[in-house]
């Protein structure tokens, strides 16, 4: 007997239900809002033209969301490399102090960036010591603070995608080049790095993804002066109960990652980038 | 909808039932289960609040056990109702999804009274019921007909007694100024307190305040901008001052005396000039526990419960009898003491009540 559909449908059929029910739903009910609260009609959207407040928001976002993803997406490929060249076991203990980082909550991480780095942290007051500096280095409660404590969240989500493409890589293609007259320089830039790129893309789109999203570390590092869109909308939420504009925040955010990967689909496959099989 | 309200009873009943014993867990699971109600959210108390007891929503910590023992155990003394918490901070938007979704969990918050006013004009509170509480009890203008302030915080702030040898800051008015005093300093982030601070250092008197030039105020914030860092929590403003990343900080007047104590003096609270904050106690609409809710307000107003959360959290009474019989010692920590009275300031609940999305938005826009 033929069924109409591919049997394998019915499998997930109860969790496309659940994704149905628990997110779309969810998701829909904030998008109604957006054009629903306070008065019917594109009022919130509006305000983006009309505010310069939300305008700024949203490119602090952009802007803090941009240069973290490029400093993570740096220094993770650096780490990758580095595990990739490294022999069995030193590689697991590496995979494996990675993936420790990855438990420690944020609100640890974030105060012990203050501990470290802080007016009267061990840095400063080390500098002091030693007569190197004469007045603290303000490292926190500025957007510097804020993007020190992103990337540092942030380098393993970009490792760990550049990592896999790295490992894919066939070594004798480096080889060839190299046996062919390629300098080391030239066989990275024209061989190594193309054939990594869709560890690069995956990275920096999850990392941008990721980042727009960020509340604790730019409330608190940030000293109250680096406000990002996530913080808005809580305040709008729970504070000033605008729901609507809260909603039309959240519904830009949506929209631009949507955008982002439609972008990014033209140039290559986004199964590639995500691990999916290579047709 | 008639639909949700009969199950909403029949649960209730099921929840009565189960609490006196007459009723098996596991039948009274199953009913919880036929009504939809998923058996972990039963076990973490959300449908239980309806088998007569009464949920605290407060914001954990330290409050749970001080509202435990202070108010919680007169209470079930008196009425054999036991006194349950959910310690996840009702913030004005929380109470209104709580309402707004029909599932309403908790019968008292520990909130503002400027929660009253805008809640309450929105039709999301239960009105007081004064036959049980006591308008008396409080302070004037402080009992409201959706909420009542039990106690009073503040906000006040704290200098670095080793940055200013040559003589202290004494008022808001030496706090924005950084010629005098320099030095970074912190302020509260959402508005509340920052915006009355910057009128009073600007020459406003103190029971003029109201309503707040907005525009005035923040002109005196931006001026010491670069100077300033924002807090969102009283652990936050605490560590900022007592790990020095401030020489001034604003704090809440009720954490001022550990702080105090705990910095062995370094760090000295100044009064002059608070503004006394009324923490308030409201209904959310349609609460489970119903009209048991009122005795619980009213055993709160009793001396001995304001005087324990006196005590245990360093919040002021409100109860004028409480005030009275504090000790000699700990009247300078009380914002509304004989001695504090002529120098602070009160805040007015309805202004804040009506303009707190205004002065919210002008307040960040400005900071960011």
């Amino acid at each position: 007997m033929r069924l109409p559909i591919k049997s394998g449908w019915l499998l997930v059929l109860p969790f496309l239900l659940l994704v149905g029910g628990l997110f779309l739903g969810p998701i829909l009910n904030v998008l109604w809002i957006s054009v629903t609260d306070p008065t019917p009609g594109l009022d919130n959207y509006a305000q983006l033209g009309s505010s310069d407040t939300l305008r700024r928001i949203l490119w602090t976002t952009l802007r803090v969301c941009a240069i973290c993803t490029a400093f993570s997406v740096i220094l993770g490929y650096s780490i990758a490399y580095a595990m990739v060249h490294a022999t069995g076991p030193a590689q697991s203990r590496m995979l494996g102090l990675l993936l420790i980082s990855f438990w420690i909550s944020v609100l640890v991480r974030t105060f012990s960036w203050l501990m470290l780095l802080g007016r009267n942290g061990v840095v400063n007051s080390t500098l002091d010591a030693l007569g190197i500096i004469s007045a603290p280095i303000p490292f926190m409660r500025n957007e510097l603070g804020v993007l020190i404590g992103m990337v540092h969240y942030m380098v393993p989500y970009a490792v760990l995608p550049i990592f896999a493409a790295m490992q894919s890589i066939d070594g004798r293609v480096v080889q060839a080049s190299r046996s062919l007259g390629g300098s080391g320089a030239q066989t990275f830039w024209r061989i190594y790095l193309p054939l990594t790129k869709p560890g690069v893309v995956a990275a920096s789109l999850v990392v941008f993804i990721i980042n727009l999203g960020f509340y604790v570390i730019p409330a608190v590092l940030g000293g109250g002066k680096v406000l990002m869109v996530a913080e808005y909308i809580s305040v709008q939420v729970l504070i000033t109960l605008q729901w609507g504009t809260a909603a039309m925040l959240a519904a830009i955010l949506l929209f631009g990652v949507l955008a982002l990967m439609f972008i990014m689909s033209r140039f290559m496959k986004l199964s590639t980038v995500f691990g999916g099989a290579r047709t | 909808m008639h639909d949700k309200n009969f199950m909403r009873e029949t649960l209730l009943q099921g929840a009565q039932a189960f609490q006196a014993g007459k009723m098996q867990r596991r039948s009274f699971l199953a009913l919880c289960g036929m009504a939809g109600f998923a058996s972990a959210s039963v076990l973490a108390g959300k449908a239980e609040a309806a088998a007569s007891e009464i949920v605290m929503w407060n914001w954990g910590g330290q409050s749970e056990e001080c509202h435990q023992s202070a108010i919680g155990a007169a209470f079930t003394k008196d009425t054999g109702v036991p006194l349950k918490f959910d310690t996840s901070g009702p913030l004005q938007g929380k109470i209104k999804e709580m309402v707004d979704s029909g599932n309403v969990t908790a019968d008292v918050c520990d909130a503002d009274l400027f929660d009253a006013v805008a809640l309450g004009k929105t039709g999301h509170l239960e009105a007081l019921d004064y036959s049980v509480i006591d308008k008396t009890k409080t302070i004037d203008g402080y009992a409201l007909e959706f909420g009542i302030s039990i106690i009073l915080y503040g906000y006040a702030f704290m200098y670095d007694t080793q940055a200013y040898p040559d003589g202290p800051p004494t008022s808001w008015a030496d706090f924005f100024d950084t010629a005098k005093f320099p030095g970074t300093r912190s302020l509260y982030k959402w508005a509340n307190g920052s915006l009355e601070a910057a009128l009073m250092a600007d020459g406003v008197e103190k029971d003029k305040l109201y309503p707040l030039d907005i525009d005035r105020a923040l002109k005196k914030i931006t001026a010491i901008k670069a100077d300033t860092i924002y807090w969102g929590s009283g652990s936050e403003a605490q560590s900022m001052i007592v790990n020095g990343e401030v020489s001034m900080g604003m704090v809440w007047q009720n954490r001022g005396r550990s702080i105090e104590t705990e910095t062995n003096g370094r760090y000295k609270l100044v009064m002059n000039q608070a503004l006394a904050m009324p923490g308030a106690y409201i209904v959310p609409k349609g609460n489970p526990g119903g009209a048991d809710v009122m005795k619980f307000i009213a055993t709160a107003q009793s001396v001995p419960a304001q005087l324990d959360l006196f005590a245990c959290l360093g919040m002021t009474p409100t109860n004028p009898e409480a005030i009275a019989q504090m000790a000699e010692v700990d009247q300078p920590y009380s914002i509304t003491s004989a001695a504090n009275m002529p120098m602070i300031a009160l805040n007015d609940p309805t202004w804040w009540g009506e303009n707190t999305d205004t002065a919210v938005n002008a307040f960040l826009a400005a900071i960011s």
